[in-house]
């Protein structure tokens, strides 16, 4: 009973402080936090499908690029969309593109599985490249964040800072709750089922292939709903979102933060903006020391940086 | 009684190596069968032929007149038929309970639902603890799978086959590793659990085979040697002849 207790009070006094960072910190460093929030998701999402089915994908990106494209386009196409309209449809896109992707993929496991989910990615990375009348290519295209309407609130303009860290902070609160909860279901264990042991589980009962794909496309919503963020945030697409780099961001963040804990992803995502945040600002080679961090952790720190303020896996 | 599963004249070959050649059985409702033979004879092939893992490359298999060839695995499952592995087949790092669990989900169509919270499944629940406490699980109860005894360890592979309360059971070679007195605690626990049941198991042990069984097929080089009760088996020359050598 004390433990609930103190569980509580550690997550109430957690969102207390999201809730009031933009009181103390300065707008750079707000901006920094949002974008730690929109990794997080992204991370979140993958690791739905890393370390609860148990499927690495490399082209993971690829659904973050539909959400992000999706999201600039209906923007700029169709002003006048209510925003959360606008993100609705970014999940949906994504969710389409990830039944896609995941209906072929799926069929494969292992390397195999990786690989031709980055085929995927490189797919549509060319595409987003070369139809220039649509994407605008590597140039890339500006959007302006619209306001938000809410019914009885009105019209809240996303322009400031402030008001766009506390936006991401509820679309990504209610995505990490909403997929925390969702593998509290029976769903949700089957993924593990189907992780654990496929043999077992499909002499069970249960249709593995289909529970796999169900996985991929809820990993999709959550990838497609942080692309989305990520463009209002950015106020800007290119194909940087979907290139080989942002395929193995989620991965870095995962492995680093540590894929045994639901929220070993946000950890790492903190960890991985942050540290670019600060290295890069010391040295161009950033990548390379964080390609050291991410060796080290899978050798020495097979738990992530979770299980160094947890050491027991529960 | 009519037959519940009937074997049409299956072959199977890994390519080119015949396996099994015009194997035809027919399972009664309600009978224990057994399948014998020498290492390597296709008892396991023919198995995981009608469970679903392989497809064969000839002939059929019907589960109450149904055509259940080249099935999957799940499909085959959910009619019904539930199958026990001879290498233990279980969820290694879920606890007894959650592995108990994972069939009951399956069991009751829960495999897909996302809109209630497992924990709070008090019908699931229930139905598990039953389950564990027919297998004499209940102190091993939230022990990871993999860090139990052996015995115990086919304690949970039998209540994973027989949590989903199927119609016909398959056994593959349910004592294989037991000591004397585990076996004779498993044929008694198999005895129990199959009563009312259709039962159809391999098995090496000719004692145990003596003792549950009501009909043995013997199979040799993937051809069915003979078909019959214990006693006409037990009295077959040609069946002495498989396991004994020429005399």
């Amino acid at each position: 009973m004390k433990r609930v207790w103190a569980t509580r009070l550690a997550w109430g006094s957690l969102m207390l402080i999201l809730f009031l960072l933009p009181f103390f910190l300065s707008e750079t460093k707000v901006d920094l936090a949002t974008e730690v929030l929109i990794y997080a998701l992204f991370a979140i999402g993958f690791n739905l499908l890393f370390g609860y089915v148990g499927q690495l994908p490399f082209g993971f990106a690829a659904l973050f690029g539909v959400g992000a494209y999706s999201t600039a386009l209906i923007i700029n196409h169709f002003p006048g969309t209510p925003l959360l309209l606008v993100l609705l449809l970014a999940a949906l896109a994504s969710f389409v593109a990830a039944c896609f992707i995941g209906f072929f993929c799926l069929r494969l496991s292992g390397a195999y599985f990786a690989l031709t989910t980055l085929a995927f990615q490189m797919f549509l990375f060319a595409v987003a490249l070369k139809w220039r009348t649509l994407t605008n290519g590597d140039d890339g295209m500006g959007v302006i964040r619209p306001e938000l309407y809410l019914p009885t609130l009105g019209g809240i303009s996303l322009r400031s800072t402030g008001n766009m860290y506390y936006f991401t902070l509820i679309i990504v609160a209610m995505g990490i709750l909403g997929c925390y909860l969702f593998l509290k279901t029976p769903l949700g264990n089957s993924f593990v089922c189907v992780r654990e042991n496929e043999t077992r589980a499909s002499f069970l009962g249960y249709n593995v292939f289909l529970i796999k794909l169900i996985g991929f496309s809820a990993a999709g919503v959550l990838a497609g709903l942080a692309g989305g963020l990520f463009v209002l945030f950015q106020e800007f697409v290119a194909t940087t979102c979907m290139d080989l780099n942002m395929g193995m961001v989620p991965v870095l963040m995962t492995i680093i933060g540590g894929p045994n804990q639901f929220f070993g992803p946000v950890l790492g995502a903190a960890f991985y903006v942050v540290f670019q945040d600060w290295v890069s600002s010391l040295t161009l080679y950033w990548m390379f020391i964080m390609g050291g961090i991410f060796i080290v952790t899978v050798l020495y720190l097979k738990e992530g940086l979770v299980g160094l303020l947890r050491p027991r896996r529960i | 009684m009519g037959a519940i599963l009937r074997v049409d004249s299956l072959c199977k070959d890994f390519s080119g190596l015949e396996v099994l050649y015009r194997i035809s059985v027919n399972i009664d409702e309600g009978e224990r069968h057994a399948i014998i033979g020498p290492n390597g004879s296709g008892k396991t092939t023919l198995f995981n032929i009608i469970t679903g893992h392989y497809k064969p490359s000839r002939g059929a298999i019907y589960f109450f007149d149904r055509d259940i060839t080249g099935w999957p695995p799940h499909k085959i499952a959910r009619l019904g038929l539930s199958r026990s592995f001879q290498i233990i087949n279980v969820f290694p790092k879920m606890t007894v309970y959650e592995n108990v669990r994972n069939a009951m989900v399956s069991k009751f169509n829960r495999r897909v639902n996302w809109v209630t919270l497992l924990n709070r499944d008090k019908e699931i629940e229930r139905e598990s603890e039953r389950i564990i406490g027919l297998l004499s699980l209940t102190e091993a109860r939230d022990v990871p799978a993999s860090e139990l005894s052996y015995g115990m360890q086919r304690h949970l592979e039998m209540a994973l086959t027989m949590a989903r309360a199927p119609t016909l059971v398959m056994l593959d070679e349910p004592t294989a590793g037991l000591n004397s007195e585990e076996t004779r605690d498993a044929v008694r626990l198999i005895r129990q659990l199959t009563e009312g049941k259709t039962l159809l198991m391999v098995e090496h042990d000719m004692e145990v085979v003596f003792n549950l069984a009501d009909r043995i097929t013997v199979l040799s080089y993937g051809r069915v040697l003979v078909t019959g009760t214990v006693d006409e088996i037990k009295n077959n020359e040609e069946v002495k002849k498989v396991y004994l050598g020429r005399r």
